[in-house]
Formats: C-alpha cells, structure tokens, sequence
C-alpha cells in the first residue's frame, strides 16, 4: 500500500514524541541526537531565512533552542501539541529575544511571559479533539494555496516580515497582502465561526 | 465574553513573532481570558509548524552537534512546570509590571476624572501604560495620530461605535476621532498602548494637548 503524504506525517510525530520522552524521562542522549539531526538543520535555516548569510547567528539559535529542548523537556505537554509546534515556538521565542538583545525591540518586556502565559494552556476537550483535524487540515491545505498566499505566510512565519514589510517587499498594498492573508486562512478554515 | 477581538492579521503576526512588543503584550493579555482567540491561536501555529517542518534543512558546521552535547551535563536548575495562577485577577502578560494589585502602581493624575500610571517605553517610541477613569467619566474627544491599542481590564465604557466591557480589544486610528465615556457604575482601567501621541480636538480640550505630549515623552 502507498503510504500518504499525512500518514508519513503522523507516523514522523509519533517518532519525535517517542524521542522527547525517552530524553524527559530517562535522560537518553541517543534520542536526544536524534532529535538533533532531525531539528538542527530547520532552526538553522529558520535564522538564516530572517538573516540570510548570518550563519553564526544560525548556529547560536539552532544550539540555544536545542540546549532548551533538553533542559525543558519535562514541560512538553505531548497532549497538547506536535514536537514540531513546541520547537517552532521556542526558535520563535529565541528569535524575539535576540530581536531585544540587539536593541531592536523593547528591552523591558519579557517575551516569553506573553507567549507562555497562552500557549502552556490546553484548548477546551472539544477544541482537543477537533485539534488532530484541524492539524492535518493545514498540512494538506496549505500545499494547495495558490503561491501568492502561501508566499506571504512563508515571508509572516519564517523571513518574520510583518503584514507591513511584506506588503514594502513585494510592492503590493497593504491591503491586497493583507486579504490574501485572510483567504488562506479561509482556505484552510482555520478560525472559529464567529 | 469578549466582543471585540485582535483581527486575523495580527493573531497571525503575533504567532509569528513579529508584533512590537506593546502590541504583543496587549494581544496576550486579550486571549489569556478568550476561548476562541486562544483556539485561533493554536491553530495558527500549527501553520507555522508545517511552513518550520517543510524548510529545506541547511547543512550543519562540524562542530555544531559537539557545542551542543558538551553543554547537556552543564548544572542547569530545572525550571519548574509553570502552574496557572488562578489568584490574580491581572492577565499574566502582564504580572511583570504589576505584582498584586492595580492599586499599587503609582499613578498619575491626567485629568479630574482620568489618571495614568506609566508601564514601559517602546525602542519604537510607543508608550504602554494604564488609563484608570472614574465612573460616568467622559474622555476628551480625540483623534490619535499613529495607532492606539486598547484592552479594557475593568468596567466599561461607550463611544460612538459601541459598547465596551472586560476583555475587548480595540485599535483606534486617525480615522477615528471619539469620545469614550465610562458607564455610571463603576471606574474603568485599560490597557494602552499608543504609538504617538494622542491629539485633543475638542474645542475646550485643546489645551491639554501640551500635558499629554508631555506626558509622553516625560518617561
């Protein structure tokens, strides 16, 4: 039988999670290497889409964030979210904090008090059980977006240009990247119905 | 409930990371206590999982595998799981500022009906602070130039476009010119965030300009 695209998907989560248990609860460097493998290369490339050539900055992201990954192992909540969710989030917030190091944001908000004071809490149980649909949603809808859409997301997510900067970038108004932002995220039905 | 939310494009830029930090604050604070924002939330970083996952992987320096594995046996202190504080009523973003109660911060006199108390200054130049205004108090009428983001902690208020209670999240622009006006019931604090200042139009309250702009730029 071919394996789809999702259940290749769903069988490399099962994989990492096994991997970030085994190095929160037995302490296992093995996995931890694995986990290394697998993430160090995508954190590197994270910096560099924001900082295209800075490659030290890259290799202190990526080794800051997997330094994280093995000191704050016990608080990944599997029940809650990917492998993938959690170190993208942690790169993002590593990522800010560099932003306030170097003078560039505001340097007395703590960041990470803004991201994990929502993002530690679980959804409701009915918002849990949609949340598997929701996520394999996105991954198949989000190969489907035509390229204008998906790429603003890419330069929102990965390059961290805001609705603004991508809008100078590309020469476009603000507003025509702003309601192709809004189309995706219809595209995908991503929010809740109001 | 709230009524009145951040829009999709700011969630979306506030999950990636690229909001100023005032306006972040103010986003978190709103979704801490909305459900659906919340929900919305998550959702959105699973977008941004998927775009992290399908990065084509650089290529790693030698040394970068040996950095990190000589750190691991380094003492670290485990950090604690972090257990929701249920005890405060104050949104968590923003328990860095304010330790029990809005009472102890030191506030400022604007107004006979409107005191300020002053969080923290932008590197952009944007000013995040608390409005505290009496019940029944009305607000000069008053265009902003630059964005006004405002989060509504406790009370109410009105302006020409609606009604406004705990929770909801407003932008205000120089399109907008209002005159908010806080219900006869209780006071109202809010959450501001301005990127300049404000500018009075009211014909009487012209002169207060030169106080706020001083305010401004006074911390």
């Amino acid at each position: 039988m071919v394996k789809t695209n999702s259940s290749l998907n769903k069988e490399r989560n099962i994989r990492l999670k096994g991997l970030m248990a085994s190095v929160s609860e037995q302490r296992d460097k093995q996995a931890f290497g694995e986990l290394f493998n697998h993430f160090a290369p995508l954190l590197r490339s994270y910096s560099l889409a924001r900082e295209p050539g800075s490659t030290l900055l890259a290799d202190e992201l990526a080794q800051e964030v997997l330094i994280k990954v093995w000191n704050k192992a016990h608080t990944y909540k599997p029940e809650l979210a990917a492998v993938s969710t959690w170190v993208f989030t942690l790169a993002r917030n590593s990522r800010i904090d560099h932003l306030r190091r170097s003078g560039r944001f505001s340097t007395d908000i703590d960041p990470t008090a803004l991201f994990e004071s929502i993002e530690d809490d679980g959804p409701d149980p009915f918002q849990m059980a949609q949340r598997q649909r929701v996520e394999e949603r996105v991954h198949n809808g989000l190969k489907q977006l035509p390229i204008e859409q998906s790429q603003i997301l890419a330069k929102v997510y990965l390059e961290g240009k805001s609705h603004q900067e991508a809008a100078n970038e590309l020469e476009l108004p603000l507003g025509t990247v702003k309601s192709r932002v809004r189309l995706a995220l219809q595209k995908l039905e991503l929010f809740l119905k109001r | 409930m709230a009524n009145y939310h951040p829009t999709p494009e700011m969630l979306t830029d506030f999950s990636a990371g690229n909001l100023q930090l005032g306006h972040a604050l103010c986003v978190s604070a709103h979704v801490e206590h909305c459900d659906e924002c919340k929900t919305n939330l998550q959702r959105l970083n699973s977008i941004a999982t998927n775009l992290f996952d399908g990065l084509e992987p650089a290529s790693l320096p030698d040394t970068l595998k040996n950095a990190v594995f000589s750190k691991l046996d380094d003492e670290h202190i485990e950090e604690p799981v972090r257990e929701k504080t249920v005890s405060s009523h104050i949104p968590r973003a923003l328990q860095q500022f304010i330790s029990e109660s809005y009472e102890t911060l030191s506030w400022k006199k604007v107004s006979s009906m409107i005191q300020q108390a002053h969080l923290s200054t932008d590197v952009s130049g944007s000013k995040i602070s608390l409005m505290r205004i009496q019940a029944g108090g009305k607000v000069p009428m008053h265009t902003h130039s630059g964005e006004e983001y405002t989060l509504l902690l406790e009370g109410s208020f009105s302006d020409e476009s609606g009604l406004y209670n705990v929770g909801d999240f407003l932008v205000r622009d120089e399109r907008h010119k209002h005159r908010p006006v806080v219900t006869k019931d209780r006071e109202c604090i809010c959450l501001t965030v301005t990127d300049a200042p404000v500018t009075l139009t009211g014909f009487f309250t012209r002169w207060f300009n030169p106080l706020l702009r001083r305010g401004h730029f006074s911390h």
